[in-house]
């Protein structure tokens, strides 16, 4: 959901360019119209004094105006052309967007998710693996307590020592989720790359690359975190370190994206 | 060459999550001082036995059978998946 007194801004790599927005991830660009420049122009002011620009530059009524300028915006977030900085504190946006999801509840729909797209510094492998990292970190929080919350519903009945198990799951799968996009990033070195989440989905958008260094970016990351899970399993099991081998689970389930069911996987099968 | 990958991709994938799995499903069982044995009828896919102090852990040829049939579910998608694409290239509406 995007309010009144949010702003946009062009997105890390975007630019206006006489007349074209330019993708410098993407290496496209595409021509804009009067009432496009008008919108982008104003980026970093609140859209609700933007819309009332538009309606009175193009005459328009102040709800056609309003509509138009939304859809602009939604479209190139959903492209991630530009991010949505949002206004307000957390508790607020959380509190008006599950009164939104209330609204929507009847029609089974959830609120759109908004798209954010971060820089990524694909120069080097180190800086690759370091840019996206710091990019990723704040998602790589979030679901490492989420899965740490969810493990310990179960792992408690197991005492003290399954609370333990809860945070180490939890350590592991945010940690597994910062390797992964981390290793797409090294494996793009040299590549114009950013971070881009939507909702629940972390992905790296990048430049046009052959076809074998495609797939080898797809395989090599879920491969390689599922390798350095499989080799915690190991040492733990021979070792007899039980944490270790919990550590090493939730990581060794990113070898199921080498298959159809996630996106690497598909682009790794060729579809 | 697609299909083979697809059956190895998804062969790899399965083999290393079932060995994740029994291994942590060993280590429960250690932990636990307690025999356990998983197998697809008689193939064994893993087994933990405690004899006086000593426990043995054993992984069997059930972790490749679940491989192999990982490949060859991941095979069966795929071209699902690409058939399912190809048919709605040929759609008009």
């Amino acid at each position: 959901m995007i309010g009144a007194r949010d702003t946009i801004t062009l997105a890390p790599g975007v630019s206006v360019r006489a007349g074209r927005l330019e993708d410098r991830v993407r290496s496209e660009s595409w021509p804009l119209n009067a009432s496009a420049v008008f919108v982008l122009e104003r980026a970093g002011r609140p859209l609700g004094e933007t819309v009332s620009a538009f309606a009175k530059a193009f005459q328009l009524p102040f709800e056609r105006a309003r509509e138009d300028v939304l859809r602009f915006v939604w479209e190139l977030n959903g492209l991630a052309l530009v991010n949505v900085e949002r206004s307000g504190s957390r508790i607020r946006r959380v509190r008006e967007w599950l009164a939104l999801a209330a609204r929507l509840a009847p029609a089974g729909a959830v609120p759109a998710a908004v798209t954010r797209r971060r820089a990524l510094d694909t120069r080097s492998t180190g800086r690759a693996l370091v840019s996206c990292l710091v990019a990723v970190s704040s998602r790589v929080a979030a679901v490492a307590g989420i899965a740490a919350a969810l493990t310990a519903q179960v792992a408690v009945a197991a005492g003290p020592s399954g609370l333990g198990a809860a945070l180490v799951v939890g350590a592991s799968t945010g940690l597994g989720l910062g390797l992964h996009e981390a290793a797409h990033a090294a494996l793009l070195h040299g590549v114009p790359s950013a971070l881009v989440t939507r909702g629940r989905r972390t992905s790296v958008l990048h430049a046009a690359v052959p076809p074998t260094r495609r797939m080898i970016v797809a395989v090599g990351a879920p491969l390689g975190v599922a390798l350095i899970g499989i080799l915690a399993v190991g040492t733990g099991s021979f070792a007899a370190l039980p944490l270790l081998v919990v550590a090493g689970c939730p990581l060794t389930a990113h070898a199921l994206a080498l298959t159809v069911v996630g996106g690497d996987g598909r682009v790794a099968c060729g579809l | 060459m697609r299909s083979l990958r697809a059956f190895l991709l998804g062969a790899l994938a399965t083999g290393l999550v079932a060995y994740a799995a029994a291994a942590a499903l060993a280590v429960a069982a250690q932990a636990g001082e307690r025999s356990l044995d998983l197998s697809l009828g008689p193939v064994v896919v893993m087994s933990v036995t405690e004899r006086a102090d000593t426990t043995t852990t054993t992984f069997g040829p059930g972790l490749l059978l679940l491989a192999v049939a990982g490949g060859l579910v991941n095979l069966a998608l795929a071209a699902l998946i690409r058939r399912r694409a190809e048919r709605q290239v040929h759609r008009v509406d």
